[in-house]
């Protein structure tokens, strides 16, 4: 009987097709969607429940600390609807190269399964879970340059914060390269010039989309079942979904965690700032050393001229004298964005503190 | 945490015989997540137009005698009037693929949508059982609520042989208990997706959209939640007292148990001036951090204009 159960369907290449597929003229109302080249720019993006649930689920379940997924869907009229998300495994410690083959295989296998399946199956970004809002690091950076070559609209990541939702308060944000940041990327050039003439800080790194959550009616009946309470139960025994108060806990926690990460980062940003000084300092000592070298040469010649004598000949200085490469400053400025997020998150924790204090107190009468 | 409309059916709870030790005890609850249900939801919306229902594999984790479904994936079957069949490649590509992700989730089941529990869905269940023998194959069959007269609700079986010489496609579904599960932390994601969808229901809107808040306004909704029902809690109290309503006991006692606990907090005013200092200490304390933290920001703004500054 299992033999029988088993007989696996006919492949779906050998499905019978429909006929030579009918295409029906698309609406008036329709035409000024069909946005071959991307050229409809991006409002916002839509977040299906699917997905959020799915993002929530593997940041709670991944043992990794920044567990990374795909998120599915398709971009119309300017919105970026993301319909389905899966994650993608997580490698510790094995080799780069293998690793990213096996990923590229999971990837391709599981698009095809989710295709027969009536799934969608094109990439439009990627999501990444963070805590206390540091979410910039140069493997997102790296990932997002890869998508915003490949992906209509480059694609979006979105960021979800981990702690901020264990705080009742479920965050999601949606973000791509700025262009500044993408030019600077593609010349692979992060020294000082570079920065400065594209205006390159760690906010102008990522440029925020507006993201919205959607839910289809169907799911949105069925969330509105389970957190009616009916009718006919007794007190007490509620809904599904109960309401939940813990947005009003007073102890803010996580302070002190949050206070040691700023001061983590700082060091961070602090051992690379020193490094870039120190090798900022080599820079100007062995282009002083050059100078030094191309003064002398210029006097002795100016000697030999003042002698009657022909002037030496020209030299190339600089293969007598290495100048090293201007350090790439990229690292230090997402060192000093994660700083900036995680004293961010620090000031919302306290903003809300002070608001639940006087809460509490108001009370009591005091 | 019922799951549906109410049922008159009596979850037995299968004797523990020490005869089978070998044997694994049937499971006598199961626990879904919201996301193996979203899924199932969303492998409903995208089926295909001759299906009636759509079938799929709960990953999950299994104690002794309680199955908790962690998620779920859709499998590819056909139902005609003679024959079922079932994608077996594709459930084993998929399996394998979650695998990779998560190791610990393991097959625990199948769902359905559809209250219709055939002959079919017997031999479904049958080969189910051999995916997760030794352990019973959980089932759960999922209504979606769009069919006139079937609310809408999510029901566990398990399944029993039935007959002197048992067939694979007869057996007795026994109903167990389901309840919705998730971790607390990720409670608020659930909330604000129900916020989403009940924002909806009233507006003719045919999808619903909100964006999610920052932790300011999630408190301040809060309080205002609390406010409201602090005023319709005095409403009925009013009521009550003015011999304008029936006043119910039960309520009174939830009442008093409530209130009782914050109460006693203002009986000894002693204690007042000691609560105000530890306030104001950690006032202060607060205030401290929030200074802090405004500082480094601005360190950092001024340190990245001056990286770009020095170049000049």
């Amino acid at each position: 009987m299992a033999a029988a159960l088993a007989a696996s369907l006919p492949a779906p290449s050998a499905a019978p097709t429909p006929a030579a597929p009918t295409y029906e003229a698309l609406p008036s109302s329709m035409s000024t969607l069909i946005d071959v080249e991307a050229e409809i720019p991006l409002r916002f993006v839509q977040l299906d429940g699917l997905v959020v649930s799915k993002i929530l689920k593997h940041a709670c379940d991944s043992n990794s600390s920044s567990p990374i997924g795909l998120l599915l869907g398709i971009d119309l009229d300017g919105v970026l609807e993301v319909s389905n998300s899966f994650a993608l495994p997580h490698h510790a410690g094995d080799d780069d190269d293998k690793s990213a083959k096996s990923v590229a295989r999971y990837q391709t296998s599981m698009l095809r399964s989710l295709k027969e399946v009536q799934g969608d199956d094109s990439i439009v970004g990627f999501y990444q879970a963070s805590t206390l809002g540091a979410f910039f690091n140069q493997n997102l950076i790296d990932l997002q340059a890869i998508h915003q070559d490949k992906l209509r609209h480059g694609g979006v990541v979105v960021v979800h914060d981990v702690s901020q939702t264990a705080r009742e308060n479920a965050s999601f944000r949606a973000f791509r390269l700025t262009p500044a940041f993408k030019d600077a990327y593609k010349k692979s050039s992060f020294n000082t010039a570079s920065l400065a003439s594209h205006q390159l800080t760690f906010s102008s790194i990522l440029e925020e989309l507006p993201l919205k959550v959607h839910t289809n009616p169907l799911l949105s009946a069925f969330l509105g079942e389970f957190s009616t309470v009916s009718p006919n139960t007794v007190l007490g025994s509620a809904s599904a979904l109960p309401p939940s108060f813990s947005a009003l806990d007073l102890n803010s926690g996580g302070l002190t965690k949050n206070l040691e990460h700023i001061v983590d980062a700082l060091d961070n940003y602090r051992n690379e700032e020193g490094n870039l000084a120190y090798l900022s300092r080599q820079i100007a000592r062995e282009r002083a050393k050059a100078d030094n070298y191309v003064m002398k040469r210029k006097e002795e010649s100016a000697a030999r001229v003042a002698q009657g004598l022909a002037p030496l000949p020209e030299e190339d200085v600089t293969r007598l004298f290495k100048i090293p490469p201007e350090p790439s400053r990229l690292e230090s400025m997402l060192l000093l964005g994660q700083v900036d997020a995680y004293a961010k998150s620090l000031a919302e924790t306290t903003s809300t503190g002070l608001v639940k204090m006087y809460a509490a107190t108001a009370g009591s009468g005091a | 945490m019922p799951l549906g409309p109410p049922s008159s059916a009596i979850n037995i709870q299968p004797a523990v015989s020490s005869l089978s030790q070998n044997v694994p005890r049937t499971p006598t609850s199961i626990s879904i997540h919201p996301v193996a249900l979203f899924s199932i939801l969303d492998h409903y919306l995208r089926r295909k137009d001759d299906q009636d229902r759509v079938i799929g594999t709960l990953l999950g984790t299994r104690t002794e005698t309680h199955v908790e479904i962690r998620t779920s994936f859709a499998v590819l079957h056909s139902e005609t009037s003679e024959q079922v069949a079932v994608d077996m490649d594709y459930h084993r590509t998929m399996y394998e693929l979650h695998r990779k992700v998560n190791s610990k989730e393991v097959i625990v089941g199948w769902y359905s949508t559809g209250s219709n529990l055939n002959t079919y869905s017997a031999l479904i269940q049958n080969f189910y059982a051999q995916e997760t023998g030794p352990h019973q194959a959980v089932h759960i069959s999922l209504d979606t609520g769009v069919e006139p007269g079937q609310p809408a609700g999510v029901k566990g079986y398990i399944s029993s042989p039935v007959g002197v010489f048992p067939k694979p496609e007869n057996c007795v579904f026994v109903p167990i208990p389901v309840e919705l599960k998730f971790r607390d932390s990720e409670r608020s994601g659930v909330d604000l997706l129900t916020s989403t969808a009940l924002s909806s229901l009233p507006s003719t809107s045919s999808s619903s959209l909100s964006s999610p808040t920052t932790s300011l306004e999630t408190l301040s909704s809060s309080i205002e939640n609390i406010i409201s029902m602090i005023d319709r809690v005095l409403t009925y109290v009013r009521a009550v007292l003015a011999g304008e309503a029936q006043g119910d006991a039960a309520i009174g006692r939830y009442l008093m148990d409530t209130l009782g606990a914050s109460t006693e907090g203002d009986a000894d005013v002693g204690g007042s001036a000691a609560e105000m200092g530890g306030f104001n200490g950690r006032l202060q304390d607060t205030l401290m951090v929030s200074y802090l933290a405004n500082l480094v920001r601005a360190q950092a703004e001024v340190s990245s204009r001056l990286a770009l500054v020095s170049a000049a």
